[in-house]
């Protein structure tokens, strides 16, 4: 979208304006330090993403709790930001080069943000939907003494929830849309009445031909660090914000399934090493990216720590249910192991129940948070171009 | 017979059953006849004891091999459809029965074998394995046959109001303001839905015979602990069949960068269908999926609305974005109708929404749209303001030729012609928004005695809006050079105001004051107007010397050939003008010609001496028939003209 799309109506719009604060001399001072403060904070908040405390491994660098985190820290850079492109500063400057040019492209990124979290979203379903399945998968199991039924209703369930992993994994061509295994056994797939056959739902879409990974490529599009004298102005907060934006949208897509992620690790965005705040989110990203290309070969359902616990907890158990129903029955131990693997299980279930409500919640948040920070830019671009001789 | 002996008497009571069960045994071995008293007795209590069946662990009748036989019977029962190429429930209500009472006996017997497991006995972990392996092929049947009922019995679906799909002719925008249609086609407006009573009958999703089915499968598989995979079932059944319905009403997926991107025409007919399908889903679809669940799974506790948020939430976030698009993009005065229309849909749709998702786990989803309605009333507000903005910048580098009404006049009119119609949500979003102080140019004081119509804010927005397009049409009005244009560029536009504001609905909102006033405007252009073009012509036949009874034959000749040459001048340039309007065009030709014509006449009869003369190009009722030319928007010529 170019540029010029954003200042839309040539008509603008009145309104009265909150947040307008007339700058004074030595404010100057004061925004060097607020700009400071605000890459301080970035190193800070990042940093303590990267260092894992020493109890967790670091590929629950994905969990639930961690990107409950990584929103947090998004919301409150988010805040700073906005506070410091719009209240300490002279509001005349959003329109002057190179933020003429800057804003409108960060705009732009929010945009493609916005559609990133509808898509996780939709993903964060799809997780709540495996983590229903495990728990039948969980209820199965807990009977005890474990026999031929338990073990083949868990069976049933895990197959379900598998191939659902699986399916979600796929990137979702609807030609490849897969009979529900689950539900659909012989019976529905012969029946000739309607049949609901295509596991992912066409809702659970952004959009046709959406691409969750195109997205993020496309939000670094032009994102390059401000060079020499426009580093020391607001063009590199609105960088900075870029940068993290990008990321946690990124971090959000590898985490949890979403539409067509094809190319995700292909993604790199211009971070130097020498900017400070940076370093941590450079970190990040190497780390994430290494353990997404890893699993991109293999295939998975997302990095969510709490997946692919399930994942490997659910292949466990399937071996486990295929062996009972071989064997006809099972050793104590091996009971035992099946016992306890189920209850690693329930536990990572118990987090998912705990966690991914609040987690979508929060996405929202972000959702609202962005739009809203949108609105006041342009709010803002608006007036400045009102105060600038119309066209007539 | 070994069953007294494996029967495993748990409690006291028991233990004395058992007892008296041995020596009944024994003293029926030692006696060879039975009396008919005694024969009964015994057929009495075989008969009570084959009426407590339940509890297999308080039995003191023939315990495990009790239970074996009650097994194989229901295993038979349930075995027996494993090959069946039919459906239980296609096969009648007897079958369907039989099924679940199978079903229901060998839930009975897990559970009574498990209360028996503590004591370890391989025999009846055997039984209990193989009636739990049992248990879950028909838990599988069941859901099989559950998803059958519910694909195969669910209704073809029809919105029980009938909700006009194209609202209206949408006015289109563009900056030159050229292409409105100056009658808007008359729209039936069907917006309202406060023409619902409460209490009607809600459609049926799933055909009402086949719901006592749905809730005995739903009540057996609950029972015995696999609720879970009847939800699952339920939800991916009715989630599908609304996601269907959903594509069948016509609305994709649009990322809300799509949105943003789309341009207005598309954007306008999307915001309709939104408006539409918002309507049908909640009101109607939503409602009978509620319903459906709450039959199906009404005592279960939460289960009913969780099942219902799950089937419905993905649908919901889909309308709900598109809304959130709408709202975010830009406000353009176009949007202005359209946004109306989805905050007042989503408005009077809130309750509804409320009741829906009432439970607490939807009240995330009633809190998104109780925002998405403020951010939409905001995004309203914003392209009110960007429609008035407008209306002030439209700038022109050139007289609108023919002084005729302006296009941003027609377009500006036969918009806030349907504003009435949305008064009350106008007078709701206006109330706290005033005005730009500049635009308030003259606003006549209304007595207090004037209706409310005139007084409420959409009122006084209205003739704000108004008094914007009243000065910047006088601001078009300066760039004619000839100040006669100019009055006929007022006039008619004033004119065609006021004519806009007395035929609708606007009228009341204006007040009589208000029509009183601008047709004074409109008179007062026109007198100017007569007085810009014709004094100076009438001025040749003006009798410098009103005391002397005639005047010199060359001065008649000068004054006759000095009125012709303006005369045919003003001829030749006003009838380019136009007065579209045709009854002020006949107005203005009446007073015309009245002036006109009488003026001439009288110098004519004054001069009656020398009218044979050939100086007298133009007869009075030549001149009179002349001026019924003007104003008709073509320019003639007297020279070239077949009058000749």
């Amino acid at each position: 979208m170019p540029a010029t799309d954003y200042q839309a109506s040539f008509l603008g719009r009145i309104s009265i304006r909150r947040n307008q604060v007339i700058a004074m001399d030595g404010n100057h001072e004061q925004e060097l330090q607020d700009l400071e403060l605000f890459s301080k904070h970035v190193s800070e908040r990042f940093a303590e993403l990267l260092s894992s405390p020493d109890d967790v491994p670091f590929d629950a660098l994905l969990s639930i709790s961690r990107l409950r985190k990584l929103l947090d820290f998004f919301l409150c850079c988010e805040a700073e930001f906005k506070g410091i492109l719009m209240m300490g500063n002279d509001p005349s400057q959003i329109s002057k080069p190179p933020l003429d040019r800057l804003i409108p492209e960060f705009l732009d990124r929010s945009v493609k943000a916005l559609d990133v979290c509808n898509a996780v979203t939709n993903g964060l379903e799809s997780v709540r939907h495996y983590q229903k399945l495990a728990e039948i998968v969980i209820s199965a199991l807990e009977q005890k003494p474990i026999g031929d039924g338990q073990s083949r209703r868990a069976k049933k369930a895990l197959t379900s929830l598998m191939s659902a992993m699986n399916v979600d994994d796929k990137e979702c061509s609807a030609a490849k849309a897969t009979e529900r295994s689950w539900s659909f056994s012989r019976r529905g797939v012969s029946s000739k009445d309607r049949v609901p056959e295509h596991f992912r739902s066409v809702s659970n879409q952004v959009a046709k031909n959406w691409s969750a990974a195109k997205q993020i490529q496309a939000m670094t599009n032009n994102l390059v660090p401000p060079r020499g004298a426009e580093g020391s102005g607001l063009a590199s907060p609105v960088y900075t914000m870029s940068v993290i934006m990008v990321f946690v949208m990124w971090a959000l897509v590898a985490a949890i399934p979403c539409q067509e992620r094809n190319g995700l690790s292909a993604i790199h965005f211009p971070a130097p090493k020498q900017l400070n705040w940076a370093q941590s989110i450079i970190g990040l990203h190497e780390k994430i990216g290494e353990e997404w290309k890893k699993k991109e070969k293999k295939g998975t359902a997302g990095l969510l720590d709490e997946m692919q616990k399930m994942e490997k907890l659910g292949n466990i158990l399937m071996d486990f249910t295929d062996s009972f129903q071989f064997h006809g029955d099972i050793t104590d131990q091996k009971a035992e192991e099946a016992a306890a693997h189920a209850a690693e299980l329930a536990e990572t279930c118990r987090r998912m129940e705990e966690g991914l409500l609040p987690l979508q919640m929060q996405i929202r948040e972000v959702f609202h948070r962005i739009v809203k920070t949108r609105t006041e830019l342009l709010n803002a671009l608006d007036q400045v171009g009102k105060s600038s001789p119309p066209l007539l | 017979m070994d069953g007294c002996q494996s029967g495993v008497p748990t409690y006291e009571g028991d233990l004395h059953i058992v007892a008296a069960a041995h020596h009944i045994f024994k003293a029926l071995g030692a006696t060879k006849n039975l009396s008919d008293d005694l024969r009964k007795i015994l057929i009495d209590l075989d008969s009570h004891l084959s009426m407590i069946t339940s509890n297999i662990d308080s039995t003191g009748g023939r315990g495990l091999v009790d239970v074996e036989e009650r097994l194989d019977q229901a295993e038979r029962k349930i075995m027996r459809w494993k090959t069946d190429p039919m459906m239980i429930w296609d096969s009648g209500p007897k079958e369907a029965s039989d099924y679940l009472e199978a079903v229901d006996e060998t839930g009975k017997l897990v559970d009574g074998l498990r209360g028996l497991s503590v004591h370890e006995n391989r025999k009846q972990k055997e039984i209990l394995h193989r009636a739990m392996n049992i248990l879950q092929m028909a838990m599988s049947r069941l859901e099989e046959e559950l998803i059958h009922i519910l694909v195969r019995h669910g209704q073809q679906f029809e919105p029980k109001h009938m909700y006009s799909r194209s609202i209206r002719k949408d006015i289109v925008y563009d900056e030159s303001f050229v292409s409105v249609e100056d009658e808007p086609t008359k729209e039936t407006s069907s917006r309202s839905c406060s023409n619902d009573e409460s209490g009607e009958c809600i459609v049926d999703l799933v055909h009402a015979d086949v719901i006592p089915d749905i809730k005995s499968i739903a009540k057996v598989m609950f029972t015995s602990n696999y609720g879970p995979e009847f939800c699952e079932a339920f939800i991916s059944v009715q989630k599908e069949a609304l996601e269907q319905y959903f594509s069948f009403l016509g609305t994709e997926n649009l990322s809300i960068e799509d949105v943003l991107k789309m341009e207005w025409t598309c954007l306008s007919s999307k915001m309709n269908k939104w408006t539409w399908s918002m309507k049908i889903i909640i009101r109607d679809y939503l409602a009978g999926e509620k319903q459906l669940c709450d039959q199906v799974l009404g005592g279960l506790g939460s289960v009913s609305s969780y099942c219902f948020l799950e089937i419905s939430k993905a649908t919901i976030l889909c309308l709900l974005n598109f809304g959130e698009a709408v709202a975010m993009g830009p406000h353009r005065p176009e949007k202005l109708l359209r946004l109306l229309d989805m905050y007042e849909t989503l408005a009077c749709l809130l309750r509804d929404i409320d009741t829906l998702f009432s439970e607490e786990a939807g009240s995330f989803i009633q809190l998104q749209f109780h925002e998405l309605l403020e951010r939409l009333g905001e995004s309203a507000i914003a392209a009110f303001e960007a429609f008035r903005v407008a209306i002030s910048s439209n700038g022109s580098l050139y007289p609108f030729a023919g002084g005729g009404v302006h296009p941003l006049n027609k377009y500006v009119m036969n918009y806030i012609r349907m504003f009435p119609e949305y008064c009350n949500t106008l007078n709701l979003l206006l109330k706290n928004q005033h005005p730009g102080v500049a635009d308030q140019v003259t606003e006549p004081d209304y007595r207090p005695d004037a209706s409310l119509l005139t007084s409420c804010p959409m009122a006084y927005h209205l003739r704000s809006i108004t008094s914007c397009l009243e000065s910047n049409l006088h601001k078009k009005s300066q760039l004619y050079k000839d100040e006669a244009l100019k009055h006929i560029f007022l006039m008619n536009n004033i004119h065609y105001l006021v004519q806009k504001v007395k035929g609708s609905e606007l009228r009341l909102f204006f007040g009589d004051e208000w029509i009183r006033k601008h047709n004074a405007m409109f008179q007062q252009h026109a007198m100017n107007y007569e007085r810009a073009t014709w004094s100076s012509v009438i001025s040749f036949l003006k009798d410098n010397n009103p005391g002397s009874s005639s005047m010199s034959k060359s001065t008649f000749k000068e004054r006759c050939k000095g009125f012709s040459v303006a005369f045919e001048e003003v001829y030749k340039t006003q009838t380019s003008w136009s007065i579209p309007d045709p009854q002020l065009r006949e107005d203005l030709r009446i007073s015309t010609s009245l002036k006109v014509v009488l003026a001439y006449r009288t110098f004519l009869g004054r001069n009656l001496a020398y009218t044979d003369d050939k100086c007298v190009k133009h007869t009075v009722e030549h001149v009179e028939n002349l001026l019924l030319d003007l104003f008709g928007g073509s320019s003639r010529s007297l020279r070239n003209s077949r009058r000749w």
